[in-house]
Parts: C-alpha cells; structure tokens; sequence
C-alpha cells in the first residue's frame, strides 16, 4: 500500500481550520464566562460544562496546527490534477457554491414579501444556473412548473401557510 | 390493529419508494435522502415518522444498486462494489438479471437483518429499568466514545468535531437552573437548535452547495428498466454469497463506522474467495452482486440495534433516525421499551413490511427511476434545494429555522472544504443534552461525590467499555501509523 503523503496544500489547510477553531474557542469562551450564576445553581453550574468545551476545543485546535506546521515540513507538492486554487475553474466553483448561499439567503428575506410561490420560483431558477445549467425558456418553465407543484403540495395538500407575501394586498 | 395497517404499511411502501428515488440519484446518499424526508415526517403520528424513515433506508440501500448497474455510478457508497459485476453483466446485456438479483438479495439480506434485530434490542435494553442519571451519562460518553473509531483520517479533526457538536448542543435553556445560555435574546434559540435541522443543514444542504462543482451524470437507455427475477438454478448459486453477506453485513452494521460501504466491500472479497467461479468475479458474476447487495441491506436494519438499545447511532443513517425520534420527543435507549414499545413495536412491523415493499415497488418503480436518473442534475439541484427550504419551514411556520438550516449549510459545505467528519459533530449535537444534563444530576444526588460514576455498575462497566472502545481505536491507530512507515521509508 503506498502511504499517504502530507501536501503543503494539507497543511495549510489544517492551519487555517485550527485558526478557525482556536478563534471559535475564544469566542465561546467570552460567551461562557457572562451566562449568569444562579442562586440554585448545582456544583458544576451553567458555565461549568461550556468552558470545558472551549477549554477541549483550544487544546486540540493548537494541537492540529502544532502537528501541520510540523508535518509542513516534510510536505510535498501535489501532483494531483486537482482544481487549483485561484483557477479559473476553482473560481468558477467557488461562485457557484456561493450563489447557492445567497440564493438561500435572498430566499428568507424575500418570500415574506414577495410570498411563497414567486420566491420559491426564483430560488429554482437561480439554482439551475448555479448548478451548471442555462437560464432558458425551458428551465424558467421548469421553475414555475416546480414552484406551482410544490405549492399543491405544500399549501393545498398539506395546509402549511407558507407567506402569501403582497399579493393579497392587491385584490 | 388496523391503525398499523392504516398508517404504517402505507408509510412503509411510502418511505421505501421515497429511499428507492433517492438511492437511485448519484451523489445523493442513504442519509441525505432521509434527512431531506425529515421534514415531512414531523406532522405524522410518531411511530408512522419513523417506519417512513426507517423505510426509507431500506429502499435507498438498493436504489443506490439502480445506477451502478445501469450507468457505472453508483447511488450510494454501499453501491460501490455492485458496480464492478453489475456492469459488466450490464455490457453483456443482462441488465434486468442483475437488477433482479440486487432486488432479490437485498431483500433476503434485509429479512436477516430484521431477525438479527428484533433478536438482539430487546434484549440490550431489557436493563432499562435499572438506567439511573449516571448510568445515562456513562451511556452518553460511550456513545461519544464512538468518535474515535468514526474520526476517519484524523483523530484531532474528528474530536475538534465532535466539541464543536457538543458546543452547539448547549444552546438553550441550562438543564438545571433554567438559565439561557448563547440564546443572544432570541426567543427562538430559547428551547436550542433542534438536531433535525442541523441533521438537514450539514447533509443536505452542505452537499447541494458542495456539488455546484460537480459534473452531471451518465444517462441510461429505457430497455434496461426491466427487472428479471432470476432463475431457480441461479437462486441456488446465490445462496452461499447471500449468506455471507447477510452475516458480514449484521456484524458490520452494529460496529461504529461500519456501514453499508465496508460490509458490502468485505461480503464481495467472502463471496469470490468461497465461490467455486472465482474465475467470473469482474466479469459479469451474479455472486458478485448478491453478496454486496444482501450486505447493505442488512446493514440497514442491524444498524439500528445499537441506537434503539442504547441510543447511540453507528452510522450517518442511523443519526438522522434519531434526529427522527427526537423530533417526536421518543429518546431512543433503554427506556423507550419501556415507555414506547408500541412505537418499537410499530417499527418492527413497519421495518418488515419495508422489506417485503421493497421488493414490490422495486419492480414497480424501475420506469419513474429511469426517468429522475435522466433528468438533468441542475434541475434535481435545484428541486431538492426547494424541498428543503420548503420543508424546514414546514416544521414550524419558521423562516428562522431556514436560516438556520442554511447556516448549517455553509458549515457542512465548509467541514468537507477542511476535511472535518460531519457524523462526530452529529453525535455531540444528539448526545450533548444527555451527558450533560445527566453529569450534573448525578451530581446534584451524590451531593457533588464523584464516585457515584463508579459505584452504579451499570455506569462503570459502560464507561469501562467507553474506556476500551478508545483505547482499541487509537491502538489500531497507532499500528497503522507504524505500518505506514516502513512503507514510506521503503520507497524514498
């Protein structure tokens, strides 16, 4: 079995994520220490469990990037055909992923007012694009067909009020 | 009577089609495909949520078998190793054959599973009246223990994920004095983060934005949607790899981590060494398939052995069953055959009827699963996307909780980006509650005595397990790492 060797691209990312965890840790921790004490309180108490936690996560956080920066230095360069970061393609995919996100997020600030059918309409047409696929007729179609079945679904079938939005205001 | 006819049998045909749709769609795997149905279920009647989702796991194992055989890619990892005689058989035009076997032995499979799990659960949890607060602790850690067997390449990520669980599940109201911990005024983090939604967040919807960068799959040809069942000399052939399967995959399924991937691997390597036809392995061998599929489904119902006993998941399948159980207030372990055991019960029948459906809809469903496997995967994306933010909110009229499941979203997208294992999270975010909240009971009886771990036997002889399940993982991890080594001194 050939071993499985250490990239630099391994360790760097390592380091990032125990950054990122080191950081949460803090930041929790700051969060911990200001929940109230109670009067009722047992022996280990509100905090008593959450600063342990941070506590574990700072350990094993500077526990992860102390073992990347070490392996760092026996790491090889990839040779794997793998998307390069700050490619065109890795760009691409990284718009993509991202125009998922904000799809999602323009979904929960709009469907109250634009209501439920427009909103989820929108949301399957812009994931077409984000997927990979055209913004055509064909797939606008598509958009309002799904849109409509599930709010059958939903709405008619299943009696869940999901936002009407403006339009009632209208008629 | 009729109440199990009136809703479990339909939810039992119902979540088996549902597994079968979805295990069938490349990339969308057994858990996904439940916790996308998750939603759904939280208006039905308890025990009719959990036969949907149980089902639904039956289903998926062979759905995952659909394209692996007709277009090379298998559905789901425990597909994997169907693929390599699947297709072939495929290529030699004997599609419907292996369809007809994957069908046939998955369901053997899955009714020596069922045996396997009724026979064992109830008596894993036949102590549970003796369960007290730190004989529940003692099971939460167990539980946890299981981190270090399922951390996959690296035990730190997989701690740092399982903490990072355990962090989200302090969310909420304190167990004890009822104050609000990391609620940040909101009303609705007051009752904290339902597991169900990080369940549909990190699985779901983490893989939707992680498969913008994917390209669509291979598309398959209509005349290949007809199953065949096969023939009784073949039967007769397929008894021995079947009964390996069946048995690897009832083993595998109850270890944590096991799954339906490892045991379906393990059963393909048993069949060809005990095959009088190893010679056909990799070109076209029926055995090839009905070990690996007889495997995978077995594994779907003696995954459940450990979390309806004692409440710990061995599997991303068996987590998001939990969350299922949790959102209908049942807490899987020792007592829930005490206090629900017509929900057990329930499960059981409608676990049986799965199996018997699947062979069914299996038949029936080939035409409709073509046509999804067709359609384009931007469109099923897309779709999807649309169930889930539909469905989330469906649970309690919340646009918060679809906002929350976004977020958990990002950071499933963001935990495979670094490499973080999603199910050690799960299991803190499941067990948390418990651990804690029965730590610091135990400790309010005990007056603060610490040795109370120690004095309930129950309690010490799990933690003495707890304690040999991670001394065993990292043992073996250390072998491993010895063994790497000299490989890797020898080819520099």
């Amino acid at each position: 079995m050939k071993p499985a060797e250490v990239t630099k691209e391994d360790s760097r990312r390592e380091i990032i994520l125990g950054c990122g965890t080191l950081a949460i840790a803090a930041g929790y921790y700051l969060l911990a220490i200001r929940i109230p004490q109670s009067d009722i309180s047992d022996v280990i108490g509100a905090q008593g469990l959450p600063k342990t936690y941070a506590g574990l996560l700072a350990f094993l956080s500077i526990m992860l990037i102390g073992r990347a920066m070490l392996a760092r230095r026996t790491a090889v360069v990839s040779n794997a055909p793998a998307i390069a970061i700050g490619s065109s393609a890795s760009r691409s995919v990284g718009w993509r992923t991202f125009g998922m996100l904000v799809n999602g997020v323009l979904y929960v600030a709009l469907v109250t007012s634009l209501g439920y059918i427009v909103s989820i309409a929108g949301l399957i047409a812009s994931t077409i694009y984000f997927q990979g696929g055209e913004l055509n007729r064909r797939s606008l179609a598509v958009a309002a067909g799904g849109a409509l079945l599930l709010w059958l679904l939903f709405v008619r079938l299943l009696h869940i009020p999901h936002p009407a939005g403006i339009w009632p205001s209208f008629f | 009577m009729a109440v199990v006819f009136l809703n479990v049998i339909p939810a039992a045909f119902g979540g088996v089609a549902w597994g079968i749709l979805g295990g069938a769609l490349p990339g969308i795997s057994p858990s996904i495909t439940m916790a996308l149905l998750l939603p759904f279920t939280y208006s039905m009647a308890p025990t009719t949520a959990v036969v949907m989702l149980a089902c639904t796991y039956i289903g998926a194992e062979y759905g995952g078998s659909i394209p692996a055989i007709l277009i090379r890619t298998p559905g789901t990892n425990a597909a994997a190793a169907t693929v390599v005689d699947g297709y072939m058989m495929k290529m030699q035009g004997k599609a419907g054959e292996a369809l007809g076997i994957s069908l046939y032995s998955g369901f053997v499979g899955g009714l020596f599973g069922m045996l396997v799990l009724v026979g064992l659960t109830e008596r894993l949890s036949s102590v549970a009246l003796a369960f007290t607060p730190p004989a529940y602790f003692a099971l939460g850690v167990l539980g946890l223990s299981v981190i270090a067997t399922l951390a996959g390449d690296s035990l730190v990520t997989g701690l740092i994920a399982g903490v990072l669980g355990l962090m989200i599940s302090t969310v909420g109201t304190d167990p004890v004095t009822g104050l609000n911990r990391f609620t940040f005024d909101s009303p609705e983090l007051l009752s904290g983060i339902p597991p169900l939604l990080v369940m549909v967040g990190l699985y779901a919807v983490g893989d939707l934005f992680v498969k913008t960068g994917e390209p669509d799959w291979a598309k398959a040809t209509s005349e290949d949607a007809r199953i065949k069942f096969p023939s009784l000399a073949l039967w007769k052939r397929m008894a021995r790899p079947q009964i390996i399967g069946s048995l690897l995959g009832a083993f595998e399924g109850m270890m944590p981590g096991g799954g339906g991937a490892v045991s379906s691997f393990l059963a393909y390597n048993e069949a060809r060494r005990w095959s009088r036809h190893k010679e056909e392995f990799g070109h076209g061998s029926p055995e090839g398939i009905a070990a690996p599929e007889a495997a995978n489904n077995t594994v779907a119902c003696t995954a459940l052995v450990p979390m309806l006993s004692l409440g710990i998941p061995s599997s991303n399948s068996s987590a998001v069953l939990l969350g299922g159980f949790l959102m209908h207030g049942l807490i899987p372990g020792p007592l829930l055959f005490v206090s629900h055991a017509d929900v057990v019960h329930g499960l059981y029948v409608g676990m049986f009827a799965g199996n018997i459906a699947m062979l069914i809809i299996g038949y029936l469903i080939m035409s409709p699963c073509m046509w999804l496997v067709n359609r384009p995967k931007p469109y099923l994306m897309a779709f999807i996307y649309a169930l889930v933010v539909s469905g989330v909110y469906a649970i309690q009229n919340s646009i918060f909780h679809v906002g929350l499941t976004l977020g958990f979203g990002v950071l499933g997208s963001a935990m495979k980006y670094f490499k973080l294992p999603v199910l050690p999270m799960v299991l803190g975010v499941v067990l948390g509650f418990v651990v804690e909240s029965n730590y610091r009971r135990a400790l309010v009886i005990s007056s603060g005595d610490y040795r109370t771990f120690v004095q309930d036997p129950i309690a010490a002889g799990l933690l003495i397990v707890a304690f040999l399940f991670i001394t065993g993982a990292l043992l073996r991890r250390l072998r491993e790492a010895r063994d790497v080594r000299p490989a890797a001194d020898a080819s520099v």
